[in-house]
């Protein structure tokens, strides 16, 4: 998919762009749909830029409704999206567990 | 009644002990070993968190430990998912706002 | 660092029967799993499974789970809880976290069962305290009961929709509403019909418009649906409800596939991102098996073949098993998942759909809409045959793999199909072998389908799973298929028995002209 910014039009609202996606962070479909407008046509774009999905449950609840949004404004179907790239650790680990680990591997 | 007596397929239910804990100073009771957000439940308290930004109220949503939406400050440490965590007697239970920064 | 010739990862019902099939034949296996408490959802599944005898059928999840157990303690499986897997590695190596610990692990063979995470939909309101996930609200009640509320509104029609209706029933909670915004209901008609009789009502083609209240669930607004999906103006309806409970299916776990680097694929049919696997659910890479919902949602069951699939195959490449006896061992497993995989409900059957059984009755499109069949359309099944004196009545219309009534009648009055494998045919009930009424088959059905029918007394017998249990000598009243009241009703009889498996039956007797129609029974107030 070689989409370019503007190919899809601007941004316009919606009357339920207030509904919120992103529970944990925070993030209604409008940040999300501006967002997708504005030139961020992938998942892991819109999570650096807006954080959907960063927060911390790590996108278990609402990846697959971020995915809708953007496969919606993208005129394509959720599965030609490109996944989200997978990364250790997928559950939450606190840093002083992942320093203490680090302190202990280094002797 | 919050709480199932006797359920026609499970029977009673094996229960911990009776236990107090303390919800934002408030002594409550429930059992121990449940699940602290059951606990909670069970005695009326739905609200464990304000968000962040919009200040909303939350409660438990998976109940499983994977929305981390019932998460509060339990004996001083933020962000304890309290759906997994055991109800332990003399819990410090307190509504997390926000992150749980220090207030 | 810790080594085991296999590493399964979860420890549901396809982690634990992989983990049970390869210790069995010698391999050191271990299972790690993040939760508290070992058996995934089965703990949860308190009703009786469909399939026939080799999948477990009429057996409740909860008993599953714990003979599960029992087989995994008994084959020497090390069982790890709250043992959270955060990374797999090159060479098979897993990171696991053990509370304030990260483990390094390794094996010769990672099997992943990681299973599924539930889907939520977003609507305004859906952040309010009183929603919930329905396996947040099985958590709840089926594990610590807890009710997750009063009254309820249940989002989503598929079994695990109608499933849970049925047990928020069974916890004392009313189920004001099951919306589904596909014009069909999307679980088994026998499950949508336990829960209409006891005056359930179904919104299809209906969707939530908002949930109502300022610090918790006061309340939601439903509307209907029109062809474009779009909710017609005027059709709103307000629902008292304190709590709305969200089914609207579920998704693979499949992150960890993933990062082990195994080929991928975003597949509709399988319900979303799963790894490409063979027959033997071995991913592309060598080695590493995933097997149960990771890899396609299915029921349970599928999920428990999957995973001795997995086990066995894990075994072979261990070079504890020749190809030979692993090819002879997977064929039998494999054609009790064919046996699984057919009908209208099949994962080969999605986007379909049917208008009549593979034996050519029509299907009733009422409970596709409403959950219950009508009394016009109900003559039209071959389980159901007006003889006379006592016999069963078989309410049984949709090609469901399932069997239990055939194995349950001492008398061979039930066939379900010409051969053993098809167990998706609608049962026929022979008036000729001399039914005893037992009740057995009453008991034994797992979608609660079959009444004991005598009409010239009027009575009726049912299968009856809430509490407090009516007594003998009890006056109520009798509720019609579609939950109505229909007449007064007297309990003639109730019988509990181990067999039964916490069924009982109660036998009522109505008015002789309402015997066709009385499904259920209502105690005074």
């Amino acid at each position: 998919m070689m989409l370019e910014r503007g190919d899809i039009g601007g941004y316009i609202p919606a009357p339920d762009d207030d509904l919120l996606v992103c529970r944990c962070e925070e993030i209604s479909q409008g940040e999300i749909r501006r967002a997708i407008h504005d030139g961020l046509f992938t998942l892991t774009e819109l999570r650096r830029f807006l954080r959907t999905g960063m927060g911390l449950c790590q996108g278990q609840t609402c990846g697959r409704l971020v995915k809708a949004i953007v496969a919606k404004e993208l005129g394509v179907s959720p599965a030609e999206l490109e996944p989200i790239t997978a990364r250790s650790p997928v559950r939450p680990v606190e840093m002083r567990v992942l320093a203490r680990n680090q302190e202990q591997k280094n002797g | 009644m919050t709480r199932i007596n006797e359920h026609p397929i499970l029977g009673v239910y094996q229960k911990g002990e009776p236990v107090e804990f303390t919800f934002d100073g408030q002594p409550l009771r429930g059992r121990a070993g449940e699940p602290l957000a059951l606990a909670l439940k069970a005695a009326g308290v739905l609200i464990h968190r304000y968000t962040a930004k919009l200040r909303q109220p939350r409660g438990i949503f998976c109940a499983i430990g994977r929305c981390t939406d019932c998460v509060m400050i339990v004996d001083g440490r933020p962000n304890v998912r309290t759906c997994l965590t055991p109800l332990a007697a003399g819990m410090d239970v307190r509504t997390q706002y926000g992150r749980g920064e220090k207030q | 660092m810790k080594r085991y010739d296999v590493l399964v990862v979860g420890a549901g019902p396809a982690g634990l029967s992989a983990a049970v099939e390869a210790a069995r034949l010698g391999l050191r296996v271990a299972v790690y799993d993040e939760n508290a408490r070992p058996g995934g959802q089965l703990f949860k599944q308190i009703h009786k499974f469909f399939g026939s005898r080799e999948h477990k059928a009429k057996i409740r999840g909860n008993k599953i789970g714990e003979e599960l157990l029992q087989e995994a303690a008994a084959a020497g499986v090390e069982v790890m809880l709250n043992a959270a897997v955060i990374g797999v590695f090159a060479e098979k190596e897993v990171a696991v976290r053990v509370n304030e610990q990260i483990l390094c692990r390794q094996a010769d063979a990672l099997i992943i069962a990681t299973g599924a995470s539930e889907n939520m939909v977003n609507f305004p309101g859906w952040t309010l305290p009183g929603v919930l996930g329905a396996g947040a609200a099985q958590t709840m009640m089926n594990l610590h009961g807890v009710k997750p509320g009063e009254r309820i509104l249940l989002l989503g029609s598929g079994n695990v929709g109608l499933v849970v209706s049925y047990q928020l029933l069974q916890a004392g909670c009313a189920v004001v509403a099951v919306v589904d915004a596909l014009p069909r209901i999307g679980g088994y008609g026998v499950h949508a019909a336990k829960i209409a009789r006891c005056g359930v009502p179904f919104y299809t083609s209906h969707t939530i418009v908002r949930a109502e209240g300022v610090n918790q669930v006061t309340g939601a607004v439903i509307g209907e649906l029109d062809k474009d999906r779009k909710i017609i103006p005027g059709s709103e309806k307000h629902l008292a409800v304190d709590t709305i409970c969200l089914a609207v299916g579920l998704s693979p776990l499949s992150l960890l596939c993933a990062l082990a680097g195994c080929a991928m694929e975003d597949n509709p049919a399988k319900s979303g991102y799963v790894p490409l696997v063979n027959r033997y659910g071995e991913t592309s890479v060598a080695g590493i098996f995933a097997a149960g919902d990771v890899s396609g949602i299915e029921e349970a069951s599928a999920a428990m073949i999957e995973g001795r699939i997995a086990g066995l195959a894990a075994a072979q490449r261990l070079g504890f098993l020749t190809q030979e006896d692993l090819d002879a061992r997977v064929a039998v497993q494999e054609r009790a998942l064919a046996s699984l995989r057919q009908g209208m409900f099949a994962p080969g059957s999605r986007g379909q759909t049917f208008t009549a059984t593979t034996e050519g009755c029509p299907l009733s499109q009422n409970l596709l809409r409403q959950g219950y069949l009508t009394d016009t359309e109900l003559s039209a099944y071959p389980g159901v045959v007006w003889a006379e004196g006592l016999h069963p009545i078989i309410e049984c219309t949709q090609n469901i793999p399932c069997n239990p009534c055939r194995d349950a009648c001492p008398k061979q009055c039930i066939t379900v199909g010409a051969t053993a494998g098809q167990i998706t045919a609608l049962p026929i009930f022979d008036a000729q072998k001399g039914c005893t009424g037992c009740g057995l088959c009453v008991a034994a059905c797992s979608g609660q389908a079959i009444f004991l029918v005598d009409e010239e007394a009027g009575e009726i017998t049912l299968p009856y799973e809430f509490l407090p249990l009516p007594q003998k000598g009890e006056q109520g009243l009798a509720l019609g298929r579609s939950g109505q009241e229909i007449c007064a009703a007297e309990v003639v009889d109730v019988k509990t028995a181990k067999v039964f498996d916490q069924t009982n039956l109660l036998t009522i007797r109505v008015p002789v002209q309402y015997a066709r129609q009385a499904r259920f029974f209502r105690r005074a107030p």
